[in-house]
């Protein structure tokens, strides 16, 4: 058992062979199940996904991907799949083989990450980056065609570039990155923090005043490539769809009642205060409030605290932070921090202490499952079970998510510098 | 104003003809077992100037009832509604067409019990015009128990308070299951017809000098050649006032709605949860005719509580499972997100081809799925909800060239006849009440947050986010007073790491 693992984990190609076919099998047996059983193995955003291309390259139609009720991306997600307009099952499966690819991507760079900026051996590094390449919740998600991979090969890219100092791309990524998916905005404060001038390398004269310290060549060069490559997709896709894409990819994610239950603390309260629009103005609304926490901690807190210690880490905690205090919380948010994982464990308490981890491994899997049980009974059962059952619940995994957040932030004390 | 009365009666439920006796403007018999239907032609100067004003702006006004009770048809009146009110309109063609210009509408709507009608422009959906153009523009539906408020409303303004006769015809219409009101700027006259179910009706029926009054009584007629889309009726007809005795008549005439001579049920599946599922048992696979194109169809009405994904009725491997063939039509818009209390749209209707057993005469189910939406909160924890039965019927081709001129009994604008090709014949399946309630309505609830708990929601959410703040804060305080926000010396141990 122990040989066929340390020979799994020797050189890369053993392991990204591994990934590959964990992949390859997922994706085949997928396109079996979903030929056979009425049961689909292809989540419902791959349709959403690819009837957004269909939409915008159709010669005759709407041509543009919001034709697609419920996409809510911006349209460089419905032209990167373009080949899967063409026919075929093979070019239908190209998103997901572009997502699976993604993963990959994504392994390597922590791998790159591990070795060059954290001084690992490969042979640990690889061992590190198998939680995510391994991980059947990273393979599964991605192989069913949902776009979370992109994500985290961007997240992951963008990181790499700002431990090797490539602030232009890094600022390229940045605003990238925001374009896409709006979340990575909290990354640049603590990039931003990172990027001192001594870390730099540049010259700093004595006696200058601190604001003027603060404000690198390198920090403006960041803030003007990703503020440039932010705001010239924006102004593209404006001029190509006008206020649908503003609408969808932007604005829906601010004004959604998000009804559905999911794993938010928030749930609950949202959806009592959606349904009383009266109270709005006589009462004080504590959702109107909730960004607070949320942004302090993800944007301010954990980057001022952590950003110069451990970069990889601290962008974990935001994450983390950033996903536990949101106003709607799937499942496929998770996947944002555990890219992440992998960086931060090597020197982590959960893992040197692995009673710790256990517990909270536990702990977040089991207040999950609770909550999953109070979400069966209401969907299928048919029983409400919003109060005590789902309000509990997700409580608790929110409480179990703080803690963890505190674990993590207790090991700032004694990161590595990189 | 005129009026038709026509009795439809089963053969052997015939009355002797001399037993009938016509004398000036009455006309009386002994009672007869039958379908009773009256209709009233009147032009736009007899109604309420409301009314009047509302139909001045209008290209075509249709709204149809049908009573949850459920009914028997016998004899030409074979086209099926689900129950509920349902509105078929168009406006004034020079009116913009993407505006309906009158919230009078609404006003009269809600005459009629409807509620949920804030404007006809939000509340209506509008129907595909790309398709045949004898559909109209907009659809509106709401389940709707009883026409009592309606029936008030037309006794206050028809009937002077010395009139008793006048308060008990409209009376007896709250035992109508069937009443419709259509009205075209073509005819330019508004058609009201009201039908009783099968049973003893008296026959003692007189009219006033200024309303022509035309008394039929009908049988079905069969003729070797009557072809299968026609529909043949022979009896008598009397005009009040003009015939001395009844003429005797025989007529056929092709009509596009005839019965199936089968019938289904449906129900939910339970539990019924927040996806609930509608399950249609259709008694026999058998198609109405044999030699053409048939196929079976289910058209659902669905009030905005509850909604088909379209999206997931898309995949043939899935339908075929639940023996459907086809999603063939959806109203458009369906959100298929925003909880039930932010909607004004009434709902979504949605036409559903189903897949028969190869094997005819046997039963066969096919299973709808179905999504509800979150609605408000309240006490006890659930919202019950009512959802029509479906139309069923077999769609089939009839031979080229035939013409449906249309038939004096025939409705046109159910909502599902516009979807379809002119040359075909609707064969409806009977709808059998469930055994659950006795009625054509799916009732279900939909688990909602109790508000008898909803008090400490906000504290406790409150409360437990702010201690999972501060507790996040205190670790970030504990690393920041220990060792600041630099990055902490490099310690022997990690630059052996490094190495």
């Amino acid at each position: 058992m122990a040989k066929p693992l340390a020979k799994l984990f020797s050189t890369p190609l053993p392991l990204f062979t591994a990934a590959f076919l964990l992949r390859a099998i997922l994706l085949i047996y997928g396109l079996w199940q979903d030929a056979n059983s009425p049961l689909k193995y292809t989540d419902i955003d791959y349709l959403v996904f690819t009837d957004a291309a269909r939409f915008t390259f159709s010669p005759t139609g709407p041509a543009s991907p919001y034709a697609r009720e419920t996409y809510r991306y911006t349209p460089l997600l419905a032209w990167l799949l373009y080949p899967t307009t063409l026919p075929g099952v093979f070019w239908f499966s190209f998103g997901k083989i572009l997502f699976a690819v993604a993963d990959l991507l994504a392994g390597w760079l922590i791998v790159l990450v591990l070795r060059r900026h954290m001084g690992m051996p490969m042979q640990s590094a690889l061992k590190y980056a198998s939680i995510w390449l391994l991980n059947p919740m990273v393979a599964t998600i991605s192989t069913r065609g949902s776009s979370e991979g992109l994500l985290g090969v961007l997240v992951m890219a963008l990181l790499y570039a700002v431990l090797e100092k490539r602030v232009r791309t890094a600022g390229v990524l940045l605003g990238l990155g925001v374009h896409f998916k709006i979340y990575p905005f909290i990354y640049a404060p603590a990039i931003v923090w990172w990027m001192d001038a001594e870390r730099m390398g540049a010259e700093v004269t004595r006696g200058t005043p601190a604001i003027l310290r603060f404000v690198t060549s390198d920090r403006v060069r960041l803030a003007v490539y990703s503020l440039a490559t932010f705001m010239g997709l924006n102004v593209w896709m404006y001029n190509l769809y006008g206020n649908e894409f503003l609408q969808h990819t932007f604005f829906h994610h601010v004004t959604r009642i998000d009804h559905r239950h999911n794993f938010s603390p928030y749930n609950v309260l949202l959806y009592l205060t959606s349904s009383q629009p009266e109270i709005a103005t006589s009462e004080f609304r504590i959702e109107s409030l909730a960004f607070l926490p949320q942004i302090l901690l993800s944007t301010v807190l954990i980057p001022l605290v952590g950003g110069k210690k451990d970069l990889p880490a601290t962008m974990l905690t935001q994450t983390f932070a950033f996903v536990t205090f949101n106003k709607v919380c799937t499942s496929q948010y998770f996947l944002w921090y555990m890219v992440f994982l992998p960086l931060y464990l090597p020197n982590s308490s959960p893992l040197q202490k692995p009673k710790l981890g256990l517990s909270a491994l536990v702990l977040w899997v089991a207040t999950q499952a609770a909550w999953l049980q109070q979400g069966y009974n209401l969907e299928f059962l048919g029983q409400s079970t919003f109060v005590p059952g789902l309000l509990y619940s997700s409580l608790a995994f929110f409480l179990v998510n703080c803690w963890i957040l505190g674990l993590i932030i207790s090991d700032f004390e004694k990161s590595a510098t990189l | 104003m005129r009026q038709r009365i026509t009795f439809f009666h089963h053969n052997e439920d015939a009355i002797e003809p001399s037993s009938l006796v016509v004398a000036g403007r009455s006309f009386s018999g002994p009672d007869i077992k039958a379908v009773r239907e009256d209709r009233f032609t009147l032009g736009l100067e007899e109604l309420p100037p409301e009314l009047k004003d509302l139909l001045q702006v209008t290209h075509e006004l249709h709204i149809r009832w049908s009573s949850p009770e459920g009914y028997k048809s016998l004899g030409p009146w074979n086209s099926r509604l689900s129950p509920g009110l349902h509105v078929f309109y168009t406006p004034q063609k020079d009116e913009t067409a993407t505006v309906i210009p009158s919230m009078q509408l609404c006003s009269l709507l809600r005459r009629l019990g409807v509620i949920d009608c804030s404007s006809p422009n939000e509340s209506f959906t509008r129907l595909p015009n790309d398709r045949f153009s004898h559909s109209t523009a907009y659809q509106y539906y709401q389940p709707l128990e009883h026409l009592q408020p309606f029936l008030d409303y037309a006794a206050q303004y028809a009937c002077s308070p010395s009139k008793t006769e006048c308060k008990s015809i409209l009376q007896s219409l709250s035992l109508a299951p069937l009443f419709d009101f259509s009205y075209d700027t073509i005819s330019h006259v508004v058609k009201i017809t009201a039908l009783w179910k099968h049973g003893l009706q008296p026959l003692s029926l007189s009219s006033h000098p200024n309303h022509r009054v035309e008394v039929g009584l009908l049988t079905p007629y069969s003729p070797p050649n009557l072809e299968y889309y026609e529909l043949g009726a022979t009896g008598l007809l009397t005009v009040l006032g003009e015939d001395k005795e009844p003429a005797p008549t025989l007529f056929t005439f092709p009509s596009r709605h005839k019965q199936a001579g089968t019938s289904f049920v449906s129900q939910f599946v339970s539990p019924i949860g927040m996806h609930p599922t509608m399950r249609v048992l259709v008694k026999s696979s058998k198609p109405p005719v044999d030699d053409s194109y048939c196929s079976l169809h289910a058209y659902l009405t669905l009030p905005r509580t509850i909604f088909a994904d379209k999206y997931q009725l898309e995949d043939p491997l899935f339908l075929a499972s639940k023996n459907l063939t086809a999603l063939r039509y959806t109203s458009q818009p369906v959100n298929l997100e925003a909880p039930d209390y932010v909607m004004k749209v009434w709902g979504s209707s949605i036409l559903l081809e189903l897949q028969p057993l190869t094997e005819e005469n046997k039963p066969f189910t096919a299973e709808v799925p179905l999504h509800l939406r979150y609605k408000a909160p309240q006490y006890g924890g659930e919202q019950t909800f009512e959802v029509p039965y479906p139309a069923v019927f077999w769609a089939c081709a009839a031979e080229e060239g035939t013409k449906f001129t249309n038939s004096p009994f025939d409705r046109v604008n159910l909502g599902f006849d516009g979807l379809f090709g002119p040359r075909t014949v609707f064969w409806h399946l009977d709808p059998e009440p469930s055994e659950s309630n006795g009625r054509l309505m799916m009732k279900g609830s939909v688990p909602v947050l109790d508000l008898s708990r909803s008090a400490s929601i906000s504290m406790v959410t409150a409360a437990v986010v702010l201690a999972g703040f501060a507790w996040v804060v205190w670790k970030l305080a504990a690393v920041y007073f220990k060792t600041g926000h630099r990055a902490p010396p490099p310690s022997k141990e990690t630059e052996k790491k490094t190495q």
